[in-house]
């Protein structure tokens, strides 16, 4: 057999070429793809949220129905603008809010951005705690149930996981007031009022609690306030916990089932190893993409925590707005959640997309 | 990825540790009492609309404005008598014109000087603004106000010999605001009224974060009718759940709740030996309206008795102690026991527990077939939540009796407000909370021509006039002489039981809960409905 040399392959005009990829990598392409969709999955958004505050009726009404007459009421609409035409409302709500302007409540005359500001430091926290509280339940109780799959360890674990996730945050929230106020831990507000009062004088104020007790640098502020936290991070992490517990179980069984892992045993690793080293840090990847999700989720759960708790954040003004019938003020503070969901989501997008290179483009 | 776990393990430990230190480092309220300067706390669920008198004319604003605003006149504590506060004097000089003069050497915290020109401004302002949330219909009968010189201010009346019009001066209507500061066509926000210190009252604020916090300083250049404050510094703390004011006060992280427990939280709270339930005056009523063209019944007659056998058919004693733990009280008239002038006819005419045979034989004699269908209708949202609770034990006593057959309807308030003045409602529920502690202000809104019931009663000339009511309530609005006003006073809830246009059920205590060592928290509880940070000290 005579050995042939192979002359390269020269493609030929009827053989189409490898697909030019282009100067952007694959992480670029991803982003700027996500980037892309976060702009129409936001207009619809804000314009669900402005055709729904009006399908209910036009706000003055519905907040000043009560106390003025028919005559005062156009007036307030023509003022508030909310006479003109749909479209030059819905106009002038899209150029607002491109310029950060998400309007004035009704109510109190109080701008929306305002509001978003200085409340929106608290929602963090809050949903900072309660994320802190949802990885130490959920990822280390995971591990542990996918250990002792289908044996009874398991299905305790999964019941809770299931129990926590479907318990209504309220609820949890009251069942943990009731069993821990009796012994004097605080379950209402941020900190006691003397103690709010001392921080409003910490500079910079950033209205994040643990961060002005920090700046003050006093000890038995920053145990309190991070006793204040303790409850409403619970109520709210256990929520968010749950999902966590069974994403992290599920995800470690699934790969522990995969080839490298086999191998790995077939290697004589002994099983501990074999978890720790190989299968949870891919186990985890999964948790970090489904966070986006759970943003959405900490925020609706924010509104109800807050509220039992009188923990002062968007959600407890939000509640507020709607006890007083103020549309405008929830048309804004719901746009705004909604923005901040949609931007969370392409952050953590992004970091999904850093981490594990198959869901690149 | 390579540090996951590690970075895992640490979040997990933070968070339990944080937990764990919090834990142990619980320290009581007391460790940083003093630390910011304030030495006592009140908690309230009423939200403050606004600081500025033109914006608000609701219960949480009133208690802020209170503190550091003063008046022309006031009711210092436990006192229903008209006192000089920013006035030295105030008196008619025509009958349609009432003269103050203004106390010489009066200043805001901002160092301004109150003169008779910041009275008028304040007062036309209000006017001028006429904000939905404001007390503009407070001054209906204020024609014009004007500064004749740098101590006498004069009012300009519509209707002479207003003997309301010193009363309406102590209303949310009355605060004296620095016409420096103080915008004359616009509300100005809080955080600018905080900023602009035009307070005159026994406080000023100092640190303000709207629908959360407010601190009240002592004005040591007050000089008004109240005493002098027994307390520094006041901090008021705003919640959005009852039950969380209930558990604060009851740990001790605030010293005194008040507005607005609930009636079980209230009697919850009495067993507590931590704290004391102070019960004042009342002031509030509760009463079902009648619509006069669309109420059950032929006739006039039959309407008439209709009401005066629902009127027979009621227990307020059960109500009051079953629905409201003793909260609530019966009421007998449409003005509540207090009120100078009050008096029972409907206890006197129709009994204080249900008699079956009474109100049958009202029904029989105007040929009234039962049992009579009722549409009652009741709000879920506005009159507390134990209204659901209390209409269906009304429905309940009603049907006991064997004559009445009742179909109980709610609706929330935004609706049910536009609805009960367009005829929607045969029979509704209402709540009033007075503006002035005067018998004059439940009756004459109610019963007057054009009145706020728009239930048809007296209403116009043309429509179910009621002459007889509209003269004795010009008699008593317009005269001087105590006790042939009383008299007066007394014909009028005489005619009012005997022609039922409304049928009063309860009246409502002020009540506050406080710890064992506040004192003079039952000394603010009177019938003027303010509560004085002035009178609290621990």
């Amino acid at each position: 057999m005579t050995a042939e040399v192979l002359a390269p392959l020269e493609p030929t005009p009827a053989q189409p070429s490898r697909r030019r990829r282009g100067p952007l990598s694959p992480l670029a392409r991803y982003m700027l793809v996500r980037v892309a969709l976060i702009i129409p999955m936001l207009w619809v958004l804000v314009t669900m949220v402005f055709l729904l505050m009006r399908v209910i009726g036009d706000p003055v009404t519905a907040a000043q129905g009560g106390r003025l007459n028919a005559e005062q009421i156009a007036e307030r609409k023509h003022a508030a603008g909310l006479d003109r035409p749909m479209l030059t409302q819905y106009w002038e709500y899209i150029t607002g809010l491109l310029h950060g302007d998400f309007g004035t409540t009704l109510t109190d005359h109080r701008e929306i951005s305002g509001i978003l500001t200085h409340y929106g430091a608290a929602t963090l926290e809050l949903s900072f705690w309660a994320l802190l509280v949802a990885f130490a339940v959920g990822v280390p109780l995971g591990r542990l149930a996918a250990r002792y799959r289908d044996r009874l360890p398991d299905v305790i674990l999964r019941l809770f996981a299931i129990l926590i996730y479907a318990a209504p945050v309220f609820f949890v929230g009251l069942l943990l007031k009731l069993a821990f106020t009796p012994f004097g831990w605080p379950s209402s507000g941020r900190s006691s009022t003397q103690t709010e009062l001392i921080l409003d004088n910490v500079h910079p104020h950033t209205n994040i609690m643990i961060v002005d007790a920090l700046l003050w640098g006093d000890p038995k502020i920053i145990l309190e306030v991070l006793q204040y936290a303790v409850l409403p991070a619970v109520a709210l992490g256990l929520l968010t916990g749950g999902v966590f517990l069974r994403l992290v179980r599920i995800n470690l069984l699934q790969t522990l089932r995969m080839d490298y892992v086999t191998a790995a045993r077939a290697r004589g690793v002994s099983e501990r190893r074999v978890v720790r080293k190989h299968a949870f840090r891919n186990a985890l990847v999964p948790v970090v993409t489904v966070m986006g999700m759970q943003i959405a989720l900490l925020l609706a759960g924010a509104v109800l925590t807050e509220t039992t708790f009188e923990w002062k954040g968007i959600g407890y003004e939000l509640t507020q707005y709607l006890k007083a019938r103020d549309f405008l003020a929830v048309q804004g503070i719901v746009t705004a959640i909604a923005v901040i969901v949609c931007v969370a989501s392409l952050v953590i997008d992004a970091i999904v997309a850093l981490v594990d290179p198959r869901v690149r483009f | 990825m390579k540090n996951f776990r590690r970075g895992t393990a640490i979040i997990a430990v933070s968070a339990l540790a944080g937990m764990a230190l919090a834990a142990c480092g619980q320290s009581k309220d007391d460790d940083n009492k003093d630390a910011g300067g304030s030495n006592l706390v009140v908690g309230t669920t009423d939200k403050v609309v606004s600081i500025d008198p033109a914006g608000s004319y609701d219960n949480g604003s009133l208690t802020v404005q209170t503190q550091v605003y003063q008046y022309l006149l006031n009711f210092p504590a436990g006192s229903t008598t008209l006192t000089p506060d920013a006035a030295s004097k105030c008196d008619f000089e025509q009958p349609t014109e009432y003269v103050c003069t203004i106390k010489p050497g009066l200043k805001f915290a901002n160092g301004h000087a109150l003169t008779a020109s910041d009275v008028a401004f304040s007062f036309k302002r209000i006017v001028k603004i006429n904000d939905p949330n404001g007390p503009a219909s407070l001054l209906g009968n204020m024609k014009s106000v004007e500064a004749k010189d740098d101590k006498t201010v004069v009012f300009t009346l519509n209707s002479p010999n207003d003997q309301t019009f010193g009363q309406v001066l102590v209303t949310s209507a009355g605060p004296i605001v620095d016409e420096e500061t103080y915008p004359a066509d616009k509300v100005l926000d809080d955080d600018a009224a905080v900023k602009a210190q035009g307070f005159s009252g026994p406080y000023t604020i100092g640190k303000y974060t709207k629908g959360q916090i407010a601190e009240f300083k002592a004005n040591a250049d007050y000089d008004g009718a109240y005493n002098k404050p027994k307390t520094k510094t006041i901090t008021l703390s705003t919640y959005a759940d009852a039950n969380n004011l209930k558990l604060d006060v009851q740990n001790g992280k605030i010293d005194v709740a008040w507005r607005s427990l609930t009636p079980t939280d209230i009697a919850s709270l009495g067993k507590d030996d931590k704290v004391k339930v102070h019960k004042g005056a009342g002031g509030e009523l509760r009463y079902i309206v009648f619509n006069m063209k669309t109420m059950p019944g032929d006739n006039d007659d039959q309407k008439l008795a209709i009401r005066k056998a629902m009127a027979s058919s009621l227990d307020r004693d059960e109500l009051s102690t079953q629905v409201y733990k003793g909260t609530y009280t019966p009421a007998y008239s449409a003005v509540p026991q207090g009120q100078v002038g009050a008096t029972e006819p409907f206890k006197d005419k129709y009994g204080d527990k249900p008699d079956k045979a009474a109100a049958k034989k009202f029904l029989d004699d105007a040929g009234v077939k039962t049992p009579v269908t009722l549409k009652l209708q009741y709000n879920t949202d506005h009159y507390g939540s134990s209204s659901t609770e209390e209409y269906n034990m009304v429905k309940r006593q009603l049907e006991d009796t064997g004559l009445f057959k009742v179909d109980l309807q709610s609706t929330e308030y935004v609706t049910y407000s536009k609805e009960r003045v367009k005829d929607a409602y045969p029979m509704f529920q209402l709540g009033w909370f007075p503006d002035f502690p005067d018998a004059d202000n439940y009756v004459t809104p109610f019963f007057a021509p054009n009145n706020f019931l728009q239930s048809h009663y007296n209403f116009s000339d043309k429509d179910n006039p009621v002459p007889e009511m509209t003269k004795l309530l010009k008699s008593e609005a317009t005269d001087g002489d105590k006790t042939s006003r009383v008299a007066t006073l007394k014909q009028i809830q005489d005619l009012v039981a005997d022609q039922v246009p409304i049928l009063p059920l309860l009246t409502g205590a002020q009540i506050a809960v406080a710890g064992k060592d506040v004192k003079g928290v039952e000394e603010t509880l009177d019938p003027a409905f303010k509560f004085r940070f002035t009178s609290l000290s621990k």
